[in-house]
């Protein structure tokens, strides 16, 4: 008895050691800077201006600041946007390449491709496909005579946001669809075969077999892209830098222009905000996605 | 075992970081450059020549071409206090924050010292942006103006007021549309960014008006409102200038757009003459230049760029940190500079040499243009004055706002910034 006791611990004993790389570098590269910007979002820490703590200061002259909202507006817009036709073709993706089709190994290594891209660059790329004067769009209108005139795609805040839009879920339909695939590709086949002889159709076998067995893989992925939309930075920072008129300025941009300026206490206080509404977010999925029931 | 092992590891992570920490030599010290390849490559000239001369060792470390993560990467290293950089090359409008966020090296008791004279220097640059409290922080190393550039096979007389800028571009804009659609007028930079203040600042204060005098703000006027309207009307109402004005005209958009041929004035800095004039260039020796235009019974003005050199306060290496800042503001150098790279040099007495004014005949309407400058607010607080200003004017421009709307809003908003940063 008093063995096997002494051998468990030496066994917990090992784990630890074992974890103990991993939890020390969370500590260093998360831990630490969460809790320093969680110290500095009350601090007056402007580069020209002598230190002094704030207490709430920062957070208040957050809540009075309509640009904050106007930023926090556009990121949640975009979170619900982008993630639903990020899930929607995802799927759409998933199921077909579950099935058997001629070149299916190539053609799932080839729908990797854009998110294999750097984000920078896939940026660019779409940059120069909704230029006014280059771009393919353009090119295209014109040519079909949809339009006389070129439009500027980036130029309005309808246009720049489903611009932001559609580039983010070419990039990370491809996350979606290879996650959703190997949930797909764990479901018992036998399952199907049964529904089948059943007499089920296409849409009832979709609903009743493939969704409920589907729901535990759809809700991490839908989380890991959440959490991913809530502080979208580079593609915006590169295809429109938050503009046209700030109308795309997500949080992390938002963030981000302060801390260029030398006001690391408010940018600090946005950021704690993303921090939030991502530690939020990932709390209702988790309640709402009954993750803990899936799991035993 | 296990134990060892563990020794073992960190034994060899601690090694890492001492090993990091150490690899630098104790004399060597670095300046902080970004730019162009060609710029670069100019640099390394000049720092490998330094070196060789006063047997130094100045590290040249490269920095990204845009002046935002210029100014992010060198803000990260100076508010952590870090020994590197010990020299960079700073924008014009970054200079008031470093200094009031006592980043900067005083430069006064080296030039003292080392009998250092600024007389060779525009007194108006560096009254504006070089000294606070008269007391020297930074060196011109390049300074930079917008002007008007035109085609001269088009039109005979360069316009002088935005007026005749306006009747000469709706003429020959009729003209060349017959043949080529996509001919423009006027083309300048409007999209929203730093460029976007400097085009703001020539309108407005081409008409008499300003943003901000001592701390007052000055934004809301009637001087102010008559030249942004005419900003509007060029897009919206007289149609001399493109949809995209607002969306993507920056420099490089506007520079490309003028000599592939497609316009007939461009407000762009310097740089483009060269460029204009290249072999490649579709208007290669249609070319003219001039001070920009102004409204009727005021004065032509351009914004100032260009950048400047300072030292670090953190730098460990700060006599041989000021050799460098003379050597570089040196004649022979600036010399070269305008040879090599078609910088136009910080010293004024440059601008009378004999061979570059055999060589570069523009260089004297450049001077003239340097006596006309208006720098943009220097307060250390202008990166978000200039946030504001970019996204309402942008606004304006892109017709969701009245120049108005627009101008009031910046005037509010401003007087919160100074509410919140301008405290002494």
């Amino acid at each position: 008895m008093e063995r096997s006791k002494t051998n468990i611990s030496g066994e917990t004993k090992t784990a630890y050691l074992f974890n103990a790389p991993l939890i020390i570098t969370a500590v260093i590269f998360v831990l630490i800077p969460v809790i320093g910007t969680i110290v500095t979002s009350l601090m007056r820490d402007v580069t020209f201006l002598p230190e002094k703590f704030l207490v709430f200061e920062n957070y208040q002259r957050l809540f009075s600041d309509r640009h904050f909202f106007e930023s926090l507006q556009f990121t949640l817009l975009f979170v619900v946007v982008s993630v639903s036709f990020e899930l929607i073709f995802g799927l759409a993706f998933a199921l077909l390449l579950n099935e058997t089709l001629p070149f299916r190994g190539f053609l799932r290594v080839v729908i990797l491709i854009p998110w294999v891209i750097p984000i920078a660059i896939s940026a660019r790329i779409w940059e120069l496909i909704y230029n006014f004067n280059y771009g393919i769009f353009n090119y295209i209108i014109l040519q079909l005579n949809i339009s006389d005139q070129p439009v500027s795609w980036l130029g309005s805040s309808i246009g720049a946001f489903a611009a932001v839009v559609v580039s983010d879920v070419w990039k990370t339909t491809p996350f979606m669809a290879i996650i959703l695939l190997t949930g797909l590709s764990a479901i018992n086949r036998d399952l199907y075969k049964q529904a089948r002889i059943d007499g089920t159709n296409f849409l009832q076998r979709f609903f009743k077999i493939t969704l409920p067995l589907l729901k535990p893989v759809l809700v991490v992925a839908l989380l890991f892209r959440s959490i991913d939309a809530i502080r979208i930075f580079d593609l915006i920072y590169v295809l429109t830098g938050g503009g046209p008129g700030g109308s795309t300025s997500s949080l992390s941009i938002y963030a981000f222009n302060y801390y260029v300026s030398g006001d690391f206490g408010y940018g600090s206080a946005v950021s704690v905000i993303v921090f939030l509404a991502a530690g939020l977010l990932s709390v209702l999925y988790i309640k709402f996605g009954k993750f803990r029931e899936t799991l035993q | 075992m296990n134990v060892k092992l563990w020794i073992i590891f960190s034994l060899l992570f601690l090694s890492f970081f001492i090993i990091n920490s150490c690899s630098q030599r104790n004399d060597d010290f670095s300046i902080w450059i970004g730019g162009s390849p060609e710029e670069v490559d100019f640099w390394e000239k000049v720092i490998n020549d330094f070196n060789a001369k006063y047997d130094c060792n100045l590290i040249l470390v490269s920095q990204p071409t845009y002046t935002d993560q210029r100014k992010q990467s060198l803000i990260i290293s100076l508010e952590g206090k870090q020994p590197n950089p010990d020299l960079f090359l700073m924008d014009v409008v970054w200079i008031n924050q470093f200094i009031q966020s006592d980043w900067l090296e005083l430069l006064t008791g080296f030039a003292e010292k080392s009998k250092f004279q600024t007389e060779p220097f525009f007194k108006r640059v560096l009254n504006l942006v070089d000294k606070y409290d008269n007391k020297l922080f930074a060196l011109p190393v390049f300074m930079d103006v917008a002007l008007l550039y035109y085609r001269t096979d088009l039109i005979d007389q360069p316009p002088e007021t935005w007026g005749q800028l306006k009747e000469l571009s709706l003429r020959i804009q009729k003209e060349q549309r017959k043949t080529n659609d996509s001919f423009d007028g006027f083309v300048w930079q409007g999209a929203q960014y730093e460029g976007l203040v400097c085009s703001f600042l020539e309108f407005i204060a081409s008409n008499g008006g300003s943003i901000l005098q001592n701390d007052s703000v000055k934004i809301n006027s009637k001087e102010n409102e008559a030249a942004l309207q005419f900003m509007q009307n060029l897009i919206h109402k007289y149609k001399i200038s493109p949809e995209n004005t607002y969306t993507e005209m920056k420099e490089e958009e506007v520079r490309r757009e003028f000599q592939n041929g497609n316009a007939l004035f461009e407000r762009n800095w310097t740089y483009a003459w060269q460029l204009h004039n290249s072999d490649d260039s579709n208007v290669k020796g249609k070319v003219g230049m001039k001070i920009l235009p102004h409204f009727n019974r005021h004065k032509s003005v351009s914004t100032l760029g260009g950048w400047h050199i300072g030292m670090s306060k953190y730098s460990d290496n700060k006599e041989k940190a000021w050799k460098f800042i003379k050597y570089v503001t040196s004649y022979e150098v600036q010399k070269n500079m305008v040879l090599t790279i078609g910088w136009n040099p910080g010293r004024k007495d440059v601008y009378d040499d004999e061979e570059l004014n055999k060589k570069l005949p523009h260089l004297k309407t450049l001077k003239y243009v340097f006596d006309n400058t208006v720098s943009r607010p220097t307060v250390p607080y202008y990166a978000q004055i200039s946030e504001v200003i970019q996204r309402n004017v942008n606004n304006c421009l892109a017709n969701k706002i009245s120049p108005s709307d627009a101008l009031k809003e910046i005037e509010i908003e401003m007087k919160n910034i100074i509410k919140i940063y301008g405290e002494k």
